[in-house]
């Protein structure tokens, strides 16, 4: 994901000398071809994420379009009040994008994990919000970012994403995908998770259970329509997400349900109002939280069996 | 040096002023207000600040941001002076369908380069400005005025960091040493404050100035800067400068006087009582 962020970057720093990548010491991995090509339009700021989104307003209100790159759990939650009152209240041309989305940080334990971020962030008005899961959609946000005149926060994953998506991927309007059609239930996800979730699909299908799977990149602003179609044709509905089921994917769903006196069953899986157990490899911290393929297929066979 | 009797007059039109609105209001920070007046009457007024009144856009202006938000009501009586932004926009100060608040806010005015009130933000946000002018080959300097207590936040202190490293000798910092925080003494909040030392040993360029000395704070901030470094003007100030019983009293950061503190404020002001309703 990183590297495909970092080509993204490169092809928009060519087109638009305005655009600049600005890191707080913890890059992509890639940074050097950055900025080799572009040296004028990389800053480190080193480890002080808020003064880097602060100063990113200030460049923005200059003309400049700051993308800030750094972990998702340094931005959303130490830099909170400097995306609020910098970026999103005074509504600055500024992109926020944080990388170890979810759990991919599985090692370093809950401190670096990212699985709160869309609740908190999503409460902040002005702020478009981001999610894809492959590095064709990673490409297709950034680009996407850069076409939207205001705030935006774009979280990814790093951990060698599978891709589904074609090379010349682009963000659909309203940010939803249909990855798997089916009639029995309907599955929304965001990010990384996809993978896992793909493959609960399987074996759902496998048990003659036709699931239809979406992919929810924008979070905000949200499909509603995608959701309410789906309640309507299925009146199942299941949230997957790599974060905290309060306030997420599962949340947007629920309410935008409930917002228009629409009823369906929704079961959300994800962080159950906690932090993540167990370290190793991202794939190992997902089984140790029931976000695994198997598991989250098992849970929903549990709700509907 | 010191200040023309002229200016001494316009300083105490803009105290009077200050005071009105705040009291008509219900709620000014007075005395922050007041410890700063003669530094923003200097740049807007006595032509510190290069900018084109019909044109708050204009790419190569000077920036000002004032960090220490709760003088915004100074700024904004200062900018009026300074034929920025209306009379009808302050004397709405907190009145219903209020044009301004308590607070710098970017989008009560185009002259406001940053929201601030939050303190901790302003030099960032300066940092920020400085870096994109000096990618656009501008002259235009980016002034950001802290106040001493704020200097407690630490992201102050990460801007601090980076502006040398960045070679930002566009930006220059005011600390309005007024000495005084919400609760109490800064000294007796956290220690010995050696600004000029701190500031130094971080790699800016120090000068010392009283902030209420007009002349001489505008003979510093016009000087060169052949250091290649950031600035900082440690100026200071006494807070509430210019109303006997506020004057260096920490008791006065958020307060209104009562009936007979009143008194006091409207004599030495040259208040009557009638401009009070």
């Amino acid at each position: 994901m990183n590297r495909a962020y970092i080509g993204a970057m490169m092809e928009l720093a060519q087109e638009d000398a305005n655009v600049l990548h600005l890191l707080a010491d913890s890059g992509t991995g890639y940074d050097e071809l950055f900025g080799r090509s572009f040296p004028q339009q990389m800053f480190n700021f080193g480890i002080a994420e808020e003064n880097m989104v602060s100063a990113a307003a200030g460049m923005a209100s200059v003309g400049k379009l700051p993308f800030v790159f750094t972990a998702g759990a340094f931005l959303a939650y130490r830099a909170l009040e400097f995306i609020r009152d910098d970026v999103c209240f005074q509504n600055l041309n500024v992109k926020i994008v944080g990388m170890g989305s979810g759990l991919s940080w599985s090692s370093l334990g809950p401190t670096h994990h990212t699985t709160e971020d869309i609740s908190v962030l999503r409460a902040i008005p002005n702020l478009m919000i981001l999610s894809p899961a492959t590095p064709n959609q990673v490409r297709a946000c950034v680009r996407s970012a850069y076409e939207h005149p205001g705030p935006v926060y774009l979280k990814i994953g790093m951990n060698q994403e599978r891709e589904f998506f074609a090379e010349d991927y682009q963000l659909p309007q309203n940010g939803v995908d249909v990855l798997r059609e089916g009639k029995d239930l309907a599955i929304f996800v965001t990010g990384s998770i996809l993978e896992e979730t793909m493959r609960a699909a399987e074996l759902l299908a496998q048990d003659g259970i036709e699931a239809r799977l979406l992919h929810v990149t924008t979070l905000k602003p949200f499909a509603q329509q995608a959701v309410l179609q789906a309640a309507g044709e299925t009146q199942r509905i299941v949230t997957v997400e790599e974060h905290n089921i309060y306030g997420g994917l599962g949340s947007l769903t629920a309410e935008a349900l409930a917002y228009n006196g629409i009823g369906a069953h929704v079961l959300p899986i994800g962080m159950q109002d906690c932090f993540a157990k167990g370290y190793g490899t991202h794939a190992a911290v997902r089984r140790a939280n029931q976000l695994d393929g198997a598991q989250i297929y098992k849970k929903i066979r549990e709700v509907w069996p | 040096m010191a200040n023309t009797q002229q200016e001494e007059l316009e300083l105490q039109e803009l105290r009077k002023q200050i005071f009105i609105t705040g009291y008509k209001g219900g709620m000014a920070h007075l005395a922050s207000c007041y410890s700063c007046l003669e530094m923003l009457y200097a740049l807007y007024v006595k032509g510190i600040l290069n900018y084109d009144p019909k044109n708050p856009h204009w790419q190569e202006r000077d920036r000002f941001i004032l960090s220490k938000g709760h003088a915004g009501l100074a700024l904004y009586c200062v900018m009026q002076r300074a034929g920025l932004i209306r009379e009808e926009a302050v004397t709405s100060y907190l009145q219903e369908e209020s044009l301004i608040g308590g607070e710098p806010c970017m989008r009560d005015s185009p002259w406001v380069e940053a929201t601030t009130g939050s303190l901790g933000h302003g030099l960032s946000m300066g940092l920020g400005i400085a870096t994109a002018l000096k990618l656009n080959h501008s002259s235009a300097k980016v002034y950001v005025m802290l106040g001493d207590g704020e200097c407690e936040e630490g992201t102050v202190w990460e801007a601090a960091m980076t502006a040398p490293a960045f070679g930002l000798d566009a930006l220059v910092a005011i600390l309005d040493c007024n000495r005084i925080q919400k609760m109490d003494f800064v000294e007796k909040t956290i220690g010995a404050a050696n600004w000029s030392e701190r500031f130094t040993s971080f790699g800016w360029q120090v000068d010392e100035v009283d902030g209420h000395d007009m002349e001489a704070f505008q003979a510093v901030l016009t000087k060169e800067n052949h250091s290649a470094k950031p600035r900082l003007i440690l100026a200071h100030t006494v807070k509430g400068k210019g109303v006997s019983i506020m004057e260096d009293n920490p008791n006065w950061h958020f307060k209104l006087p009562g009936r007979k503190e009143r008194k006091i404020f409207t004599q030495e002001l040259g208040i009557t009582e009638a401009e009070l309703v």
